[in-house]
């Protein structure tokens, strides 16, 4: 009897992980299923406004629109270029602000005087709208490609900075009394406790800079540049050609998901 | 059995900007090879100091402190520091954890270290989980990766600032009996600061008692049981007396 029982309470067990099992691959598949629908009736809805002319497809442009205007600027070459120029851009500029706001984080982390003498700069820059300094970036850089690299960099490195020094400075001080304790010194500490104790942190600066540093290439290129997907935008709508605004955007936005699906991984593997 | 260390009119004033506080008052006592002495009072007392000060990382406002015959100097590589958490680094491996002092003291290349570290962890069983990474281990093996991390550094003293306060209750038995056991197999000299008077009388050969802030030494019991182990010494009718004693010296 006292058997029969066990057995039934593993089967009834079973039976509610199936359901539970159940359950989560179901609301997987309504998750993705919702998430594509969106897409699809978005652009659908999108299309037949535009094709009932209850929008007007010369403002709203539609997503067929969109599609042939891509492959037009494709034939003419002219796309690679765009693509192209401000890919690097983003791309020198996330590296050139990555490295750089770290280098500045350690520096502040190795001296404690450092790091209050300049608090009130870092405040003060942080809060800044950095595209104001768009004009006086022009006057020393030039206008082009450097300019923008310049604001890429201006956007993504206080923001890393800030973030890294904050991480480098909440490690746990027992641990570094522990290395201390082992006779390690400052460079030790730095290597072997601080970096690789800031690395979870780290990544969520990546995901972030991958975000500020298109913002920072397409203001760049608003301000002064000959190509580039921030330069196609504002000759779209400078020769009112809006179709050419919403293809530029679409091809953003692929290239920005593109970078962040290249960063995200990382997360998984040293978030704790 | 000679002094290993000795304390003598140890003064300690911490800086703060509001004031000076007076954490240490005239602190004197010594610890013989071998034994193990722990140091209980009351909350913020300036037990923690002592260890600080022990281990070099705070220098003494006067008095001096003697290792083996030689002052203490700033971060004394002589000594071994275990501390409330094991502090694992969760990058790397538990391998690597225990020779991270020896890669900081550059001797990470030595096979002699090499081989006396392993020989610690297979004694200790935990060589089977030597690749494994911290979170992989239960709190009580990774106390005793903490200790051993500091044994393999071959220190004269030991110093233990209540390793186990963050571990529950049933495991920090077990983890008591283990730590014990390394240490007295290992025949090291330690110091263990601790509030939990049955910790402390558990584990003790010697208990110097310091009365509240500024701290001064109050009293020193030297403890014997016919009890082998920390748990054994618990159920030890003795016990209860010398609880009651230290806990009277307490308030």
């Amino acid at each position: 009897m006292k058997r029969k029982n066990k057995k039934e309470k593993i089967i009834s067990y079973s039976l509610a992980r199936k359901q539970y099992l159940r359950k989560i691959k179901k609301d997987k598949i309504l998750v993705l299923f919702w998430q594509i629908a969106i897409f699809v009736l978005f652009l659908g809805i999108w299309q037949l406004l535009a094709d009932f002319n209850v929008i007007d497809p010369f403002f709203f442009s539609s997503p067929s629109r969109i599609v042939t205007t891509i492959i037009d600027l494709a034939k003419d070459g002219n796309l690679w270029i765009h693509i192209w120029t401000s890919l690097y851009e983003t791309i020198i500029g996330f590296v050139i602000a990555t490295i750089l706001g770290v280098l500045i984080a350690v520096l502040l982390w190795w001296s404690e005087k450092l790091r209050r003498i300049m608090e009130p700069y870092l405040i003060i820059l942080n809060s800044l709208p950095k595209i104001a300094l768009g004009p006086m970036i022009i006057f020393w850089v030039g206008s082009g490609t450097g300019a923008t690299i310049v604001m890429c960099v201006l956007i993504c490195i206080v923001i890393t900075t800030i973030s890294m020094l904050n991480a480098f400075i909440s490690c746990d001080n027992d641990k570094i009394l522990l290395m201390k304790s082992m006779h390690a010194n400052k460079f030790q500490i730095l290597f072997k406790l601080i970096l690789p104790n800031a690395l979870p942190e780290f990544v969520s600066v990546l995901k972030i800079n991958v975000g500020m540093s298109w913002v920072g290439t397409i203001m760049g290129e608003y301000l002064s540049s000959k190509a580039g997907l921030g330069y196609l935008i504002n000759y779209g709508s400078q020769v009112l050609k809006l179709d050419i605004v919403m293809a530029s955007i679409t091809l953003l936005c692929i290239l920005a998901a593109g970078m962040y699906l290249i960063v995200s991984p990382l997360e998984k593997k040293y978030k704790r | 059995m000679k002094n290993l260390l000795e304390f003598k009119n140890v003064k300690y004033f911490y800086q703060t900007k509001e004031s000076e506080i007076n954490a240490l008052e005239d602190v004197t006592f010594s610890i013989k090879e071998r034994d193990f002495t722990s140091i209980v009072g009351p909350s913020g007392c300036g037990k923690t100091t002592i260890l600080s000060l022990t281990a070099g990382l705070l220098v003494p406002t006067e008095g001096e402190i003697i290792l083996d015959g030689k002052p203490i100097e700033k971060n004394d590589s002589r000594i071994g520091y275990m501390f409330q958490r094991d502090h694992l680094f969760e990058w790397r491996t538990i391998w690597q954890n225990i020779i991270l002092g020896l890669e900081l003291q550059k001797k990470h290349k030595d096979p002699e270290k090499l081989a006396f570290a392993e020989e610690l962890l297979k004694k200790y069983d935990l060589y089977n989980f030597k690749n494994k990474k911290p979170r992989q281990l239960s709190g009580g093996m990774r106390q005793r990766v903490a200790l051993i991390r500091t044994l393999v550094l071959e220190p004269a003293l030991l110093l233990l600032d209540e390793p186990f306060s963050a571990l529950d209750f049933q495991t920090r038995l077990k983890v008591c009996d283990d730590v014990y056991d390394i240490i007295k197999s290992e025949q090291k000299t330690a110091l263990l600061v601790t509030h939990d008077i049955s910790e402390a009388l558990s584990m003790s050969d010697r208990i110097i008692i310091l009365t509240k802030r500024p701290a001064r030494v109050k009293d020193i019991v030297d403890i014997s049981f016919q009890g082998a182990t920390p748990l054994g010494k618990r159920e030890d009718t003795e016990f209860g007396k010398y609880f009651e004693m230290i806990w009277r010296n307490l308030v």
